[in-house]
């Protein structure tokens, strides 16, 4: 395993619709609101599991997700995914983002968990947005899987009958 | 005869809710233990459980007739309550019960019969002079018929399954275009479902309030209604929020809708609790939808306001008895609404999050009221519907009850599943809801943010990231840039460790 250390002043967290929070290190326990800080307690008890302790108020939290810099945190019943980036990794995203442009596949992935009952999409075919591709089975109800984009299918991975977990890739469909 | 022990034949939140009034009233209560729940806090409250554990069919005993029967006569049950959902509205498992000399909790089989093909029910309404919308006659047989039909009604028209219910079988058309996809999936979906294949089409009533009345009937032909449940706040035709009475009712409408709501029941003879369902449209003119043949999910809220336990009725009707209120005795007190809090990803459209529930804190306060079939360690099961608990808030008025609601929503704390709490929390601060100025298609088209969150909380949970990222990758201000080598681990072995902060 090979690591470049480097001595890091500050990080990054930030979210999934690019939102920038950043933390300089060492960490502190407070957040800066205005001109007063206010103190973040990271705390657990038998009775609520983890929670934290912001301006008198406990906030129920939970990891859902980890995987390398990127977290999936639960907080007060919200979902919010985060990556954690260092200035270097910051600025290495930026240039891969530019070199790279625009992403040439869309994959269709399962909503929830369940079974797949009848499936439209051919291989090769054309679709329009909010065309039906899929149809899920989950919790006794029939989810009509439909495509977000104008494009062409690539390629057909679920078959019908088969059982399907949240995430599984269904179709994969480059857009026009 | 008095019924001295109950079969419950359900499981969840509504098997815990009949057992609490049948001990109150001094009734054994007799619950059946299945494979796929063995630890279901439900089997705790029975005086006796039936384990049928070794029975690992994919039909769920609760749908299984002649399994529910044989149980029933091995216990020594004298009734089955089938509670909602399963068999409560087989015309067939009640007439079996009724054979083997079991009282069904709930009315006659042909009741439920009737009401329960919508075809039927529609031809009754109609004869009744009920105001209806315009739809088939009968059953629609093909996707050709279907076409004409909608055509000569005009469209936006809705597919409904003759036994449907809870919103399966159900597809709106729009555009004819539509018609053959939307025939197709509506038709399987209720042969799925219900065993039955056939639709009908009526014309689909745009933006309508969903306004229902609580029907109460004895054997002697006594028949009352407990006021009315507004229960608009649907998605997918699945209720969300239920609200006792209604915002959109004076009392002109309601003693006009109550009065049609118990000569519907009256067609055809009903006894036991019973619902009727009727749309209310933006110029108050109202047509009947359907009735249901058993006791409702939400049927708390007009507990709450009445003060009259369905539940604790029900099993009077059956006994014999003869309602002891009539119409003038009922008197709507307060405000009274019901959360479903669900395991559901409501940011990702409600898509059904079933897993374990690590730990579960709910309210205890004189205004509030949970039902729940569930409790620390219970699992969500992918194979049943997906409620944790049903919070039911009291209030003097619409307001006070928002209010009040808004402070229990804080209070529910559960861990393990994502959940409906977000969209309540949003709910019960938006304008329009405020106002009581919403219809079924709220969610659909008013909304734009399924879920509330104060100011800061992002920038909180963006903390944890961070600090979560320390824990795992820095020694001494010093990084390993190279992701490369990452790793992945169980989120709670991850919350083991902060728990040790």
């Amino acid at each position: 395993m090979t690591s470049k250390k480097t001595s890091i002043k500050k990080l990054y967290a930030l979210s999934s619709e690019k939102r920038r929070y950043s933390f300089p290190l060492p960490l502190k326990h407070t957040i800066r609101i205005g001109k007063r800080d206010y103190e973040v307690k990271l705390k657990a008890d038998e009775k609520f599991g983890t929670y934290i302790l912001w301006k008198n108020r406990k906030y129920p939290v939970e990891i859902v997700r980890s995987r390398q810099n990127k977290y999936e945190i639960l907080f007060n019943d919200i979902s919010y995914t985060f990556t954690v980036e260092t200035p270097f990794s910051l600025k290495r995203m930026k240039v891969l983002s530019t070199v790279k442009g625009k992403v040439e596949t869309e994959l269709i992935r399962a909503p929830m968990p369940g079974k797949i009952l009848d499936v439209f999409a051919r291989e090769g075919a054309d679709v329009l947005r909010g065309e039906p591709v899929v149809i899920l089975e989950a919790m006794k109800m029939q989810n009509e899987i439909q495509s977000p984009v104008n494009g062409k299918i690539m390629k057909v991975a679920a078959k019908t009958g088969i059982n399907v977990m949240k995430d599984d890739v269904l179709v994969e469909i480059k857009p026009d | 005869m008095r019924i001295k022990r109950i079969l419950i034949a359900n499981r969840g939140e509504i098997a815990v809710r009949i057992m609490k009034t049948a001990k109150r009233m001094k009734i054994e209560s007799v619950a059946v233990k299945t494979a796929l729940e063995p630890n279901a806090m439900y089997l705790s409250y029975a005086d006796q459980v039936y384990d049928h554990t070794s029975d690992t069919s994919e039909i769920p005993v609760f749908l299984d007739i002649e399994k529910i029967i044989r149980i029933a006569l091995e216990t020594g049950s004298d009734a089955v309550h089938p509670g909602y959902g399963f068999l409560a509205e087989n015309a067939y498992f009640a007439q079996k019960c009724a054979e083997n000399k079991i009282v069904f909790i709930g009315p006659s089989p042909d009741s439920i019969y009737k009401m329960g093909n919508k075809t039927i029910a529609r031809r009754i309404a109609l004869a009744g002079g009920i105001p209806m919308a315009t739809g088939s006659e009968g059953n629609i047989g093909n996707e050709e018929e279907a076409a004409a039909v909608a055509g000569k009604i005009g469209y936006p028209v809705i597919i409904k399954a003759a036994s449907g219910g809870g919103g399966r079988g159900m597809r709106i058309v729009r555009k004819a275009e539509e018609m053959e996809r939307l025939f197709i999936t509506a038709s399987k979906e209720a042969e799925k479902a219900f065993n039955d294949p056939s639709v009908f089409i009526e014309k689909y009533i745009e933006n309508p309030k969903h306004i229902e009345f609580q029907i109460l009937g004895d054997t002697k032909g006594n028949i009352i209604h407990l006021g009315e449940r507004e229960c608009s706040i649907q998605r997918k035709h699945q209720k969300l929020l239920e609200e006792a009475p209604s915002p959109a009712l004076d009392e002109k409408l309601r003693e006009e809708m109550g009065r049609l709501a118990v000569q519907i029941a009256k067609a055809v003879n009903y006894y036991s609790a019973g619902t009727v369902e009727f749309l209310l449209d933006s110029d108050r003119n109202f047509y009947f939808m359907e009735m249901n043949t058993r006791i409702q999910v939400e049927h708390p809220v007009t507990e709450i306001i009445t003060g009259i336990d369905l539940v604790e009725q029900q099993i009077r009707i059956a006994n014999g008895e003869t309602l002891k209120f009539g119409q003038d005795d009922i008197k709507l007190t307060g405000w009274a609404i019901e959360c479903r809090i669900n395991a559901e990803d409501v940011q990702a459209g409600f898509a059904p999050d079933p897993g374990k529930i690590e730990s579960l804190s709910l309210p205890s306060d004189p205004c509030v009221r949970v039902d729940t079939g569930v409790r620390d360690g219970s699992v969500i099961v992918a194979s049943f519907d997906s409620m944790i608990a049903k919070l039911i808030v009291r209030g003097d008025d619409r307001k006070n009850a928002i209010k009040n609601c808004k402070m229990a929503l804080d209070k529910v704390w559960i861990k393990g599943t994502k959940t409906t709490l977000p969209f309540f929390r949003m709910l019960v601060r938006h304008p329009k809801f405020i106002e009581g100025d919403f219809t079924t298609a709220f969610i659909e088209k008013d909304l734009t943010q399924f879920y509330y969150n104060s100011e800061y909380e992002e920038m909180l949970a963006a903390w944890l990231a961070t600090k979560l990222f320390i824990e795992e990758n820095l020694q001494d201000d010093s990084i390993s840039v190279d992701f490369r080598d990452g790793k992945e681990m169980s989120p709670w072995l991850l919350n083991k460790r902060i728990n040790q902060f």
